[in-house]
């Protein structure tokens, strides 16, 4: 019976032709959406890599104040310390944790050159956001006076540079070849675009105090701590810093933030092809609709040679996945070309189950279209549709 | 092999109930050529369907090959119509988007045949009706004999001891038609009973048995 579908579909290949590129674009789009799910969840289900929850990012702006910059940072350091409602605090970049703020540069190791994201922190950020080392230590201030500059890598870092060797202890060379950090520490995973980030080769560079750059401040806070203790911050930093302007961002707003970045395109699409899906299945069922109409002699015929009515039923949704496969064939030769081509740098598997849950998905919207109209077919009387044909 | 007793056929719809055959008793003997003929709307087409299992009788027996037909649930009669019927029709219904061989090979794929079984039976149909130099060609490329040859073939790919025809020779030319005849006659001699719809006297004179209606009633 598979044979005798595929010669019948064969044959009105060209009557089909426009139902095939319906079903086509239909997977093409399909497998577009897939993709940037399954990319998402896929990044989603692995681990951040730190803690978020009471902790605030303070960033501080000097404006026209130029005098005594590192100074005047370190006081307001040690006075945000002092607080009891502060847990633990860290200096670091702009690029605290979900922030828009993106640091990189090229790392060599022997043969390996990696893009690798920098993160500029002081010893106590490990401590303050709960990264988890796997190898090695968290750096230390008195490190600074080593021959060279020591840096935490993560997992992705050592597997892109050291091919899975251990990192620490190993130096590695900035982009013109000179030897100048020295692995101390490996973590895990550090995603600090939130849940949805690619897990990317990130390096933990030391801060030094008397930088007049990087100065802002992570701070874990006690459960509880609310706005009051905001006001009372925001007071002691300018009174310290005069003409200075400070914004404290909870993280997880932040987080928040990142997500909706993320989220908000994807939804979009999800909508549009939504519609688009709809509009492609009522097209489905009105044309099968017809077709089945216009074929009430052939069932009729069908019926008189044997064919039960789950036969004709089974015939005309056979004939839909027939068609469907043939589109599907075709469909599967462009989106193979993506895991092929390394398009977008995205990892194999994930356009592979694209692959799989847009067929998967064609095959049910088919059937769910066809199923309707080929129960009015096997319905049809044979004797009628034999004498109006 | 076909025994009707009692048949008769109601017509119902809301406002009006028309009654399409009236107490038919019909006894077909095996390898009898039996034409049915009476003029249009006399239920000609009906009794040919309810003898073909397509259409239930409101009430009667129906007897194919010495078994009564208890049920006409779709999964008790499709099985009966594969096996022991062949049916061949006015305007063919062959299908258009298949090859000539395709055609003859439907009745075949719902039973349990081969892929080439179902080539060798369709093979032998086809030579039988001389058409085996058409196989690969497609019912348009046909004329209205040769097609109704290729419907001929189909009905008898499945080897039924019976084969009902309704207006076999309707829509051919009489030169046409009696070629078609021939063939029916030569199957008749091979063992196969057939029951035609006709209204060619000329033809029906050509059956062992002529069966008349009028107004649903059988009159001869």
């Amino acid at each position: 019976m598979i044979r005798h579908l595929f010669k019948l579909i064969w044959n009105k290949k060209k009557t089909h032709s426009l139902l095939i590129i319906e079903i086509w674009a239909s997977f093409m789009v399909l497998f577009g959406l897939a993709t940037l799910i399954t990319y998402n969840v896929k990044n989603y289900l692995e681990p951040l890599g730190f803690e978020y929850e009471n902790v605030w990012a303070i960033t501080l702006n000097n404006n026209q104040d130029t005098m005594a910059v590192a100074e005047k940072v370190q006081t307001i350091f040690q006075s945000v310390k002092g607080f009891p409602e502060v847990e633990s605090l860290s200096r670091m970049s702009d690029a605290y944790p979900f922030s828009h703020s993106n640091n990189s540069r090229t790392v060599k190791y022997k043969n390996s050159n990696v893009q690798i994201g920098v993160v500029i922190a002081d010893e106590n950020l490990s401590k303050t956001i709960n990264i988890p080392l796997i190898a090695g230590k968290w750096y230390r201030n008195t490190d600074s006076v080593g021959k060279y500059i020591p840096v935490v890598i993560n997992k992705m870092a050592e597997t892109a540079l050291f091919d899975n060797q251990p990192a620490v202890g190993k130096v590695l060379n900035d982009y013109y070849g000179k030897a100048t950090w020295v692995v101390a520490g490996v973590v895990d995973y550090y995603k600090d675009k939130a849940e949805f980030m690619l897990n990317k080769p990130i390096m933990f560079e030391l801060l030094k105090a008397d930088q007049i750059y990087n100065k802002t401040l992570v701070i874990r806070v006690k459960p509880g701590t609310d706005a009051v203790f905001e006001a009372k911050l925001v007071k002691a930093i300018t009174g310290i810093g005069k003409g200075w302007s400070s914004e404290i961002i909870y993280l997880t707003d932040a987080r928040q933030t990142q997500h909706n970045i993320t989220l908000i395109p994807v939804i979009i699409f999800l909508i549009i092809c939504s519609f688009l899906l709809v509009n492609v299945a009522l097209g489905l069922f009105g044309i099968l609709n017809l077709s089945i109409a216009r074929r009430r002699g052939e069932i009729g015929l069908r019926r008189a040679m044997g064919a039960t009515e789950g036969s004709v039923t089974a015939q005309f949704l056979g004939e839909i996945w027939v068609l469907a496969s043939f589109s599907l064939v075709l469909g599967i030769l462009f989106a193979i070309q993506f895991p092929l081509m390394n398009v977008f740098d995205v990892a194999g598997g994930v356009y592979v189950t694209a692959i799989i849950i847009a067929i998967v998905v064609i095959f049910i919207i088919v059937t769910l279209c066809a199923w309707y109209p080929s129960r009015q077919a096997s319905r049809i009387h044979p004797a009628i549709a034999l004498h109006e044909d | 092999m076909i025994k009707l007793q009692n048949v008769e056929k109601v017509y119902r719809t809301s406002s009006i109930e028309t009654l399409a055959l009236n107490n038919i008793n019909l006894n077909v003997k095996k390898g009898e050529f039996v034409s049915i003929m009476g003029p249009s709307g006399c239920g000609k087409s009906t009794l040919l369907n309810i003898i073909g299992l397509l259409d239930a009788p409101s009430k009667g027996i129906i007897e194919i090959d010495g078994q009564k037909v208890e049920s006409y649930q779709d999964k008790a009669v499709a099985p009966l119509r594969n096996k022991m019927l062949g049916f061949i029709f006015q305007s063919f219904h062959l299908i258009n988007d298949l090859s000539v061989i395709d055609n003859v090979e439907i009745p075949l794929l719902y039973r349990s045949t081969t892929a080439k079984q179902r080539r060798e039976l369709a093979e032998e149909a086809l030579e039988k009706v001389g058409l085996s130099n058409r196989m690969k060609h497609f019912p348009k490329q046909l004329s209205g004999g040769q097609k109704q040859r290729v419907a001929i073939a189909r009905a008898i790919v499945g080897k039924p001891e019976i084969i009902l025809a309704d207006e076999p020779t309707g829509n051919l030319d009489s030169a046409m038609g009696n070629e078609i005849l021939n063939i029916l006659q030569s199957l008749n001699e091979s063992g196969a009973t057939i029951v035609m719809v006709t209204h060619d006297d000329a033809m029906a004179k050509r059956t062992h048995r002529l069966i008349r209606l009028f107004d649903g009633t059988q009159v001869l």
